[in-house]
């Protein structure tokens, strides 16, 4: 959960300067690596007093209308907008409340949130605030699945322990994960919570018929990847890419390569993968990889496990990989 | 008494993933030029230039519209930039058709381009992630930015509010078959990114979560592209139509609403897309339409999600909220039904560049207009956070 990155821009996001050419209809056109940049030293203003009491007090600040009393969190105005424009002043609220709406959760993020996904984003009315605050949620259980946290869930705020003062320093785990002792606790930070590990999961000894099965699935597997390196809009999918995955089922394990275009799997142990795959059945890699239902989806619905979240990324390549296969075909077809 | 404005002429290019052979300034000169092609006029006839144009990084410039101006024909002449979220093609066209009621001009070229995939990210090395970045810096920038929030986001929020206030609806089989139905519809638009695209329900229903509850195949898709339209006043739009050959569509109503970006007492009602509601009603207001669902033929609906393209209808009065899911259950949007929606494929299915994308629905409602003999469309364009921003037109062939 921690916040590593220490730069605005971290190192990785920044291309070199090149430029390269794309044929096409024997035209040859430029494709230049570029960017915009800007900084800033920015003015926080009349928010600070919100942003300060996260960072330094672990508080969370609204605003009350000396009018109306409405109390809106955030604190967006120094005066209410329903009440001619009469002044608010800061009061603090409590740090449980329960969610506005089912918050939606993310799964394929934005190029600067790649390594967070997958993560709920969503509403919460936090005890003596009549509006809102959006936050990031999490599951303390490993991986955010629809319908663990609803319209009405019970959440609390939880401090990050390394703070800047900024939205990114709190973010909200349902209240049932909690011990009555941390739900009471004002100020709780991420460590005091207790986060479930990353664990391979472990499969009974293979029967005959489970040998079996691997075996097919692979040679389905081995067909449909040269396949899909044959096609110009899976490798499409694919390029500049490069992982090397070790694939564990109950049966046996095997091997599988991404490199800039090219896709292979092979019947052996990878000594020192990127990451790890591990399904109980392969059939669940092969139907997505045949496109008949996404592995991204198997990964949340915990039919397949990966070592590394981040490598989300590579599953939704995947996906991709046996969507573009298809697609070709079917425009191939139509045309 | 304002001046009636109707729409004598369009044209779009085609939209695609990625337009390697052409930079934003050729896009936006080819829907130029065959929209003043499909007028027959002169761009020397036209008084004025509105760009629908949504994201300055997106064409990696600020004031993304200076170049064209003399690039367009139209220098020394007045020309104005609407940039307003997913909406910005809508509120362009509401511009245009206010400043040619309101008699500042004849005549005038609505203008949408965008050059969307050419952000690219080169850790992932695939444009989505970098496109979605960049949208997603028109997020709030002190309380969402930050944790994440991006178009997907902020939309299936109220589409998740929705479904807690009307359990039952927008039933992922339900879904799974407009986005099939779009995917058939698009076949006759040759200008679609994804004209050869047709995918079964079931494959909608396999595809991948992207931002729960939406899957892959029921989200727009990001295109690069341009589109244009020639408005003219009443008596000038009937001598171009003379000369032309070709109908006058009038618009005969136009609304907008922005609601509030944050939920909460007083705030957003994170259930309902109030905007669409508004919009949707002051464009039959001002179009006299008193019963919509007798009225309405085509829309052209901003299909950013398909779970929203339902909502919208909703809001629109098109159909009950609690029975939203009978746009499929009862045939009112399959073919020989009460409604054609998107008969272009939507923007899941055409394509989304955003600021030409509400203006290609204007191109292809009249098309449809014409060619099926049709009275009454209702367009439509949606953006912003949380659905925030709405512009709906009504548009009618005499």
């Amino acid at each position: 959960m921690s916040e590593k990155r220490r730069k605005i821009i971290p190192d990785e996001f920044i291309p070199e300067i090149r430029s390269r050419v794309i044929t096409l209809e024997n035209q040859d056109y430029l494709l230049q690596n570029d960017a915009m940049f800007t900084f800033y030293e920015r003015s926080i203003g009349e928010l600070s007093p919100f942003f300060l009491a996260i960072k330094n007090e672990r508080k969370i600040l609204g605003c009350k209308c000396s009018k109306c009393g409405m109390v809106r969190v955030p604190p967006m105005m120094t005066h209410c907008p329903d009440c001619e424009f009469a002044p608010t002043k800061p009061v603090e609220v409590g740090q449980i409340g329960r969610m506005n709406t089912t918050p939606p959760i993310t799964y394929f993020a934005t190029s600067l949130f790649l390594d967070k996904a997958p993560f709920g984003r969503g509403r919460v009315i936090l005890k003596g605030a009549d509006t809102a605050l959006s936050v990031m949620l999490y599951t303390t259980t490993g991986i955010l699945v629809p319908g663990l946290i609803k319209k009405g869930t019970e959440v609390k705020v939880i401090f990050r322990d390394e703070r800047v003062g900024q939205i990114s320093d709190i973010y909200c785990v349902p209240t049932s994960e909690l011990t009555p002792q941390q739900v009471a606790k004002e100020g709780l930070q991420e460590s005091e919570l207790n986060w479930a590990a990353p664990k391979e999961p472990q499969f009974s000894k293979p029967t005959d018929k489970d040998m079996a099965n691997y075996k097919q699935c692979l040679k389905e597997m081995l067909a449909l990847a040269i396949k899909m390196s044959q096609s110009k809009r899976a490798r499409k999918a694919i390029e500049g890419w490069k992982r090397n995955i070790a694939v564990k089922t109950k049966a046996s394990e095997f091997a599988m390569y991404i490199d800039n275009g090219d896709f292979r799997i092979e019947d052996k142990k990878l000594a020192s993968p990127d990451f790890v795959m591990a399904c109980e059945d392969p059939k669940t890699l092969l139907d997505g990889l045949m496109y008949k239902g996404a592995i991204t989806d198997s990964v949340i619905m915990k039919k397949l496990w990966i070592s590394k979240n981040l490598e989300f990324n590579t599953i939704f390549k995947l996906d991709r990989l046996a969507r573009f296969l298809v697609m070709e075909q079917k425009e191939k077809t139509a045309k | 008494m304002a001046k009636k404005v109707g729409i004598v002429g369009a044209a779009v290019t085609p939209f695609r993933g990625k337009w390697y052979q052409k930079t934003y300034y050729e896009l936006a000169q080819m829907a130029t030029r065959e929209a003043v092609a499909d007028t027959a006029i002169s761009i020397k006839d036209v008084d004025a230039v509105f760009y629908g144009i949504y994201n300055d990084i997106f064409e990696r410039a600020c004031i993304p519209e200076h170049p064209l101006q003399g690039i367009l024909g139209m220098q020394n002449k007045f020309g104005i930039r609407i940039s307003n979220g997913g909406a910005t093609g809508a509120y362009t066209l509401s511009a245009a058709h206010a400043y040619l009621a309101g008699e500042r001009f004849k005549t005038a070229l609505v203008l949408g381009v965008e050059k969307a995939t050419d952000c690219f990210d080169f850790t992932s090395m695939s444009a989505t992630p970098e496109v979605i970045k960049t949208i997603a810096w028109s997020g709030d920038t002190f309380f969402e930015q930050k944790i994440g929030w991006s178009a997907s986001d902020s939309y299936a929020e109220v589409v998740l509010g929705y479904m807690d206030e009307y359990p039952g609806t927008l039933k992922p089989e339900v879904t799974a078959q407009i986005s099939a139905l779009l995917s058939q519809q698009v076949r006759g638009n040759p200008y679609a990114q994804r004209q050869f695209d047709q995918v079964t329900p079931e494959e909608v229903m396999n595809s991948r979560y992207i931002v729960y509850p939406f899957k892959e195949l029921e989200i727009c898709v990001y295109s690069e592209g341009a589109a244009a339209l020639i408005l003219a006043e009443e008596e000038t739009a009937k001598v171009i139509a003379k000369n032309s050959g070709k109908p006058i569509i009038w618009i005969t109503g136009v609304g907008e609403a922005n609601e509030h970006s944050f939920a909460g007492k007083n705030q957003k009602n994170m259930s309902h897309i109030v905007s669409d509601y508004l919009g949707a009603h002051r464009a039959y207001e001002m179009a006299g339409i008193k019963d919509p669902v007798k009225a309405i033929q085509i829309v052209e609906l901003h299909d950013a999600f398909i779970q929203q393209l339902e909502i919208s209808m909703a809001e629109f009065g098109l159909v009950p909220y609690q029975t939203v899911d009978s746009l499929i259950e009862d045939g009112l949007i399959l073919p020989g039904g009460k409604y054609l929606v998107n008969p272009c494929g939507g923007l899941t299915y055409c394509g989304h560049a955003v600021g030409a994308s509400n203006i290609m629905s204007v191109w292809s409602a009249r098309n449809e207009l014409i060619k099926r003999k049709l009275k009454t469309a209702l367009i439509h364009g949606t953006g912003s956070t949380v659905a925030q921003y709405t512009v709906c037109a009504t548009l009618e062939h005499e």
